[in-house]
């Protein structure tokens, strides 16, 4: 990776300026690749270029002044952001970014973005992106500097469950507010509507798709964000199995997941593939879906409280996040839509990124996550247990290390005026 | 206690996959999502005219599968080919099928003679039944008042229109029953005379709910290229509301298809750039309200509105959502208020927002082929309430 001496020169001289003129938080980007449709591209330039919110044009009251490019391919954005936003300055190390060319910490909120670029996959299929160590660099200049600022990380934590760990202990240890996760709990819903308060769910479910070490994390935050809700809160998961391909059919015809759940999320869908020629929304049978879906994918897991959920990956079917519960006392299932504005088929512009930037802008402002990180402790480690349990052939697998238990957040942080 | 099916017939201009006979009439056939479950409705499609079979028409295959029959006739096809009126509702879908176009560009669908043979049945046999009519009532505002007027009479429930006045809004946004708007703007997309209708009947389903209900049109204009933005210049419509629109969009074009980028389409300049034809609908109401519509081709690919109201500091506004193809579960939305219509033998709102929207498209297209001149329209005095209860999808 390198750099062009100029931008560098360019924003050594900006620094004092800045700080003279404002008051405004300086934010610190640290991202993978910077190209477009990248995680970083949807959330940086959000940063950069503003946003609609809430019925009007919003410009974050922040400044995001310096960013670290992990990989710069031929498609980089990151160059041209930068000279069109002289007050952003790309640094050729994380450490330097965030102490923007000095010897100490020089800025208010790190957001770190490893999603997207080219990583190594290993021999279970996750790929390495490299969260763990863009936030290990970050911690290292906060001690260095004897100083932390509010952090947020795209996603789940990391690929690997104790490095995940080890974050979320490190920001707990040294008390800096830490947030991270998808943008599935936070975005449109349709209809729009929160998990009853303190209701009691007997069994949840989530129709999705993508892939494994990928969308399953979005689906088990889709799932998660509203369980959570539940009477007592959470209280962690005790055991994984996952089924793919036949296993996964044969699980269905077992029953291992209620049907009336899957129909019910399906029917959430705006996208549920035709199986029929010339029909263009039909429900289908079975023998449709088993001919329709690639690969199919369950994650089914247990709460410590007994509450069962199940992700679907149901590629072929649908291309949406759909969630229903059945609750105690209510005799129609709760489901909902959780809606991504998908680009480049659906709409221009990711959009369910504004949500997550919104929440992120309320942490560096008050130093205050609005979501709890324990949520995506408790989904990265899901997601890896899903990927261990497929590793291993869909041996049921049982997670101590999950029993993390949080209470949700009062208020409902998901888009909705 | 279960009833009998509602017998339906259907009457349509074409059956071809994804025209909105095939997928507004297909869901009385094989069920449409709606409240988070797979509603089969309590309907059974008896019979069905079409009055155009081109290349993939699929009126003898649905006829074969799901055992009605295909009549030649409206006549036949309502009396299932007996003597006497033979079903309890009518779903005429004239939309889609090669048909001419006026010197207005407007299209001439035959809904209002789809329409007038139905009347024709319910006269000769002395009984009527519930009517939806899909869209607007007709291209022509005379013909649409006939059959509203026509309905009335024979005091047959007549519903009509599009489906973004019941489809989901991002946000679930409804304005207060007896609010007071001091303005208001939609923005859509597409050709004139098919995908304006939608956007008017979208901005027309929020206006009537202000306080003293519909009153009426008192004028209309219909602005094209720089006439448009001249016209936001001199503050005829409000830039302020374009904003707030324009913020509720996931589909700004031009530089967010290049590089992905966020835009503030009002303030960088680029809304002249990208739009190479934009019209304005200026649409003033007899209660003085002013309403536009901006058809910005080239700028977003959604539906969006905005409406300043008293009471609240910034400007209330939402997506109207489209859902994504093939599926188009709008339509389902849509269908679900015409089962209710023929469940309950009450339409859910009033024909009169149908028969408004008409008459406005209709007008702006008139004020278009007579230079564009602004068009008193003392025939749109067409008064009406909105229904205190919401009707669209929300839950």
């Amino acid at each position: 990776m390198s750099i062009r001496r100029r931008d560098f020169l360019t924003g050594l001289g900006a620094i004092p300026f800045a700080a003279r003129a404002q008051k405004r938080p300086q934010l610190a980007g640290v991202v993978t690749v910077y190209r477009k449709f990248s995680h970083a591209q949807h959330i940086i330039d959000r940063y950069l270029e503003g946003y609609g919110w809430e019925g009007e044009y919003h410009y974050p009251p922040m400044d995001l002044v310096s960013l670290y490019v992990d990989q710069v391919g031929s498609d980089d954005l990151s160059r041209d952001r930068a000279q069109r936003h002289p007050s952003m300055t790309i640094y050729p190390t994380i450490a330097e970014t965030l102490t923007r060319g000095t010897s100490k910490l020089a800025v208010d909120g790190v957001v770190i973005v490893g999603e997207h670029g080219h990583y190594p996959r290993n021999e279970k299929g996750q790929t390495e992106y490299p969260r763990y160590r863009f936030f290990t660099e970050t911690v290292k200049v906060f001690k260095s500097s004897g100083r932390s600022v509010p952090v947020f990380s795209d996603k789940h934590l990391s690929w690997n469950w104790d490095w995940a760990k080890e974050m979320f202990d490190t920001s707990r240890s040294m008390g800096f507010p830490f947030m991270a996760g998808s943008s599935l709990p936070v975005t449109w819903r349709i209809p729009s509507v929160e998990m009853p308060d303190n209701c009691e769910v007997e069994e949840a479910l989530c129709c999705c798709y993508g892939g494994v070490d990928s969308y399953d994390f979005h689906g088990l935050e889709t799932l998660q964000c509203m369980v959570e809700r539940r009477r007592g809160g959470e209280k962690g998961v005790k055991w994984l199995q996952a089924y793919r391909g036949d296993a996964f059919w044969q699980a269905y015809r077992d029953g291992v997941w209620p049907h009336d759940l899957m129909e019910a999320a399906l029917c959430r869908s705006d996208t549920l593939k035709p199986a029929r020629q010339g029909f263009n929304d039909i429900f289908p049978t079975v023998e449709e879906m088993q001919r329709l879906v690639r690969n199919p994918v369950a994650y089914r897991y247990e709460h410590l409280d007994g509450v069962r959920c199940t992700m679907l990956l149901l590629n072929g079917l649908i291309e949406d996040f759909n969630f229903a519960a059945r609750l105690r006392g209510r005799s129609q299932i709760f489901s909902v839509q959780m809606y991504l504005p998908m680009p480049p088929g659906r709409t221009t512009l990711a959009d369910f990124f504004s949500p997550l930037v919104n929440n992120m802008e309320k942490m560096y402002l008050s130093g205050k996550p609005t979501l709890p990180l324990e949520r995506t402790l408790l989904t990265t480690g899901l997601t890896a247990a899903g990927v261990e349990s497929l590793y291993r052939k869909g041996e049921r697998f049982d997670t101590p290390h999950l029993a993390i238990s949080y209470q949700p957040t009062r208020e409902s942080t998901f888009e909705r005026s | 206690m279960p009833t009998n099916p509602i017998r339906i017939a259907v009457v349509t201009t074409i059956y071809r996959y994804l025209s909105h006979a095939q997928h507004m009439a297909d869901r009385f056939l094989v069920g449409y999502p709606h409240n988070g479950a797979w509603h089969r409705p309590n309907a059974k499609v008896v019979s069905l005219y079409v009055d155009q079979k081109p290349e993939g028409d699929l009126s003898e295959a649905r006829a074969n599968e799901f055992g009605f029959k295909v009549y030649p006739t409206i006549a036949e096809a309502l009396r299932c080919g007996g003597d006497r009126l033979a079903c309890d509702a009518v779903l005429i879908i004239g939309e889609h099928g090669k048909y001419p176009r006026n010197e207005k560009g407007q299209i001439l669908y035959p809904r209002y003679e789809f329409f007038k043979q139905c009347v024709d049945v319910f006269e000769k046999d002395g009984r009527a039944v519930p009517v939806y009519n899909d869209k607007n009532l007709s291209y022509s505002f005379e013909k649409a008042k006939w059959m509203v007027d026509t309905a009335h009479r024979m005091k047959f429930p007549l519903m009509g229109g599009s489906s973004l006045p019941v489809t989901w809004r991002l946000p679930d946004l409804e304005l207060p029953l007896n609010c007071e708007i001091e303005e208001a703007l939609m923005v859509g997309v597409g050709g004139s005379d098919a995908m304006d209708y939608h956007a008017l009947e979208a901005l027309q389903c929020m206006v009537e709910r202000r306080r003293g209900g519909e009153t009426g049109i008192r004028s209309v204009q219909l602005l094209e290229n720089d006439d448009v933005w001249d016209a936001g210049a001199r503050g005829l419509w409000s830039k302020d509301l374009l904003s707030s629109a324009l913020s509720r969009s996931d589909t700004p074009l031009g530089l967010t298809v290049l590089d992905g980028r966020t835009q503030n389409l009002v303030a960088n300049g680029q809304l002249p750039v990208l739009v190479k034809n934009p019209w304005a609908y200026m649409i003033e109401r007899r209660d003085g309200l002013r309403t536009t519509l901006l058809m910005l081709n080239g700028a977003v690919r959604d539906y969006n509105f905005a409406a300043r109201v008293k009471g609240f500091r910034r400007p209330q506004s939402t997506q109207f959502f489209l859902s994504p193809e093939p599926n188009v579960t709008y339509s389902a939305c849509l269908m679900n208020k015409a089962e209710e219509m023929f469940t309950t033998g009450k339409a859910p709102y009033p024909i009169e927002r149908t028969l408004t929207v008409s008459g406005i498209l209709e007008s702006c297209l008139t004020s278009r082929v007579e230079g564009h001149k602004r068009l008193e329209t003392p025939h749109l005095d067409v008064r009406y309430h909105a229904p205190a209860q919401s009707q669209y999808c929300r839950a």
